[in-house]
């Protein structure tokens, strides 16, 4: 469909007379011949990137038991039921909830972190290379860490009872009160770090003499920081805030399923992992699929909101 | 003189703050670090302490009943496969979109910014279904041919940036000399934007060597073909894990990683800044 829209554009396009840029006629035609040498890559991100986001706006109307099974049509059947189903609206709840303690918290404090590398204080080679390390590691070996940390004789249970905490210790996955804290303290371990450094690459652009007269005008630090260094990174700030809601509304389902498998009492099941388990383990793809039309609505929403708070204001 | 003291002293928090969490980042590696040689009885008494006797059978067993050996060869070929396939097809589109100057190249261009928000993941299922038909469901060539789609985004904005710094002089120069489209490419652009390239490498392979939830559910747990990170957590599901042995494969598993890192941290750090300010 997009590549007939874009084939028509194109013919469109053609006749048009070169605009006016250096170089003659010719050179402007073979410059236009060139395109082909995009058409390989368009023609692959179509087929396996975007299909796929699109197929989920006509999966979501069908009513498919298993991924095997036949299916038909079945309009607004899915939505109706996805909306009636309490275990949607408890998906609802646990994302809003994870992703506010997800998302603004990073954001925050790799901000401040990102500020503070970016002064070059001692150590900071050190700490650049620290910083960097969650994000070699991949999310299975993440998972696998923190599985053993949170276990019930787990690190954090042992470091208990040695402090003569003993009361305290829980199998923490397990635990409906808190194994979403523990998915969430996962995703905010490895993820502060690895953002400071690319907040803190952003803000080395900043000269030092801004910060200086901030001081000498007898701004500390902190004070610089938010009225100084935030405002000139604020659309910066803005992209990674929408890439990490972004990645966080879709792609919790990733460390949902190393973890908890979105139990204990679905405690941990996001609407990204209710996609999932729909789809693969609920043999439901229709609502599977209606929830995926949901999340693109939130994710929509939730740019358009990011973009206004994060818009420049000078 | 004056401020300076003052901004040093109020500095204090900070420090400890930041140095706090460097800790905490550093704990769980540690973790991994000593659990790995130690039995679970010992692991269990105390996570902290240095191992009392070394068991480094932790890692044969892991490396055995995990079966790492080939998953760690699926991951390389799956990795590298994509790596060659997304640069083929991403380095000539850049090409074109720096150059053409035409409105497909600019709508191609914003398309390819549009899906660069969109993580892949949202069309997981659909993806599936569409693995399945392709009759590719379960194997290695269709995570090579979607990590080769998935890296073009990316790659092909970045690399146009790159592309678009290079003066046109050059290629004009050439092209009246009679030089074809594609030796000017591989001739002029593309040793001029090895750096982007360097850097697309870079991050298209942490991106495709780490990724789990594609080749989770693409690959299931069929050993022949599953990767390192579908390989792993399967030692934890085992109805009564070895956490010493459940570690050990974490760190085998992250072992080439960090020796990349070793070998090319300034490049892999640059990289990673390159990636997201081009964002």
């Amino acid at each position: 469909m997009t590549q007939t829209i874009t084939a028509g554009s194109e013919a469109v396009a053609a006749p048009r007379p070169a605009p006016h840029r250096g170089g003659s006629r010719n050179a402007r035609r073979a410059d236009r011949a060139l395109t082909i040498f995009a058409a390989p890559s368009l023609l692959f991100y179509l087929l396996f990137t975007i299909g796929p986001l699109v197929a989920v706006f006509y999966l979501a109307f069908l009513r498919w038991p298993g991924l095997l099974a036949p299916h038909s049509w079945v309009g607004l059947g899915n939505f109706r039921r996805v909306l009636d189903d309490p275990e949607f609206w408890q998906a609802c709840r646990t994302t809003v909830v994870h992703l506010i303690a997800t998302v603004p918290v990073l954001v925050a404090l790799s901000f401040m972190l990102g500020y503070y590398v970016s002064l070059n204080p001692p150590g900071a080679r050190v700490l650049r290379v620290l910083l960097f390390i969650p994000g070699l590691l991949s999310l299975a070996a993440q998972a696998t860490v923190f599985f053993a940390t949170f276990a019930p004789y787990g690190l954090i249970n042992s470091v208990l009872d040695g402090i003569g905490l003993g009361s305290l210790t829980k199998p923490w996955l397990a635990d409906p009160s808190t194994a979403l804290p523990s998915v969430i303290a996962v995703t905010l371990w490895g993820g502060i770090g690895y953002t400071s450094i690319l907040f803190a690459a952003h803000l080395g652009g900043i000269d030092a003499s801004v910060y200086e007269a901030a001081q000498l005008d007898g701004a500390g630090r902190f004070r610089t920081m938010w009225q100084i260094a935030f405002p000139m990174a604020r659309g910066y700030v803005g992209v990674i805030t929408m890439l990490q809601f972004l990645w966080n509304l879709f792609g919790s389902a990733g460390v949902v399923l190393l973890l908890t498998k979105g139990g204990p009492e679905s405690r941990t099941t996001t609407l990204s992992y209710l996609v999932y388990e729909k789809a693969f383990l609920g043999y439901d793809v229709g609502y599977s699929q209606a929830v995926g039309v949901l999340l693109f609505a939130v994710g929509l929403i939730g740019i358009v909101v990011i973009r206004r708070v994060f818009r420049s204001r000078y | 003189m004056t401020s300076r003291t003052r901004s040093t002293r109020s500095m204090w928090p900070a420090h400890l703050a930041v140095w706090l969490y460097a800790a905490v980042l550093c704990i769980p590696l540690y973790f991994v670090l000593v659990s790995s040689v130690k039995d679970d009885t010992a692991i269990f008494a105390n996570g902290f302490s240095l191992p009392g006797s070394w068991h480094w059978d932790n890692f044969s067993k892991a490396w055995d009943q995990a079966q790492l050996g080939p998953a760690m060869l699926n991951s390389l070929f799956i990795t590298l496969g994509a790596e060659v396939g997304g640069l083929a097809l991403a380095i000539p589109a850049a090409y074109a979109l720096a150059r053409s100057g035409s409105r497909l190249a600019a709508w191609a261009e914003k398309a390819f910014s549009l899906g660069f928000l969109i993580p892949g993941l949202a069309a997981l299922v659909p993806t599936v279904l569409l693995a399945i038909e392709l009759q590719l469901f379960q194997t290695r060539l269709f995570l090579i041919l979607l990590f080769t789609a998935n890296a073009q985004p990316l790659a092909v904005i970045l690399l146009t940036q790159f592309m678009r710094g290079i003066p046109r002089e050059l290629d004009e120069a050439a092209v009246v000399d009679g030089a074809s489209r594609l030796r000017v490419l591989f001739h002029i652009y593309l040793p001029l934007a090895m750096p982007g390239v360097a850097t697309v490498f870079i991050l298209n392979f942490l991106g495709i060597w780490n990724e789990y939830l594609f080749s989770a559910t693409l690959l299931s747990s069929d050993v022949s073909v599953r990767t390192l990170q579908v390989a792993l957590p399967t030692l934890q599901s085992q109805t009564n894990p070895q956490y010493g042995v459940l570690l050990a494969g974490t760190l085998l598993c992250s072992v080439p990683m960090f020796a990349l890192f070793a070998g090319l941290q300034r490049r892999m750090m640059t990289a990673l800044t390159q990636g997201s300010l081009k964002a």
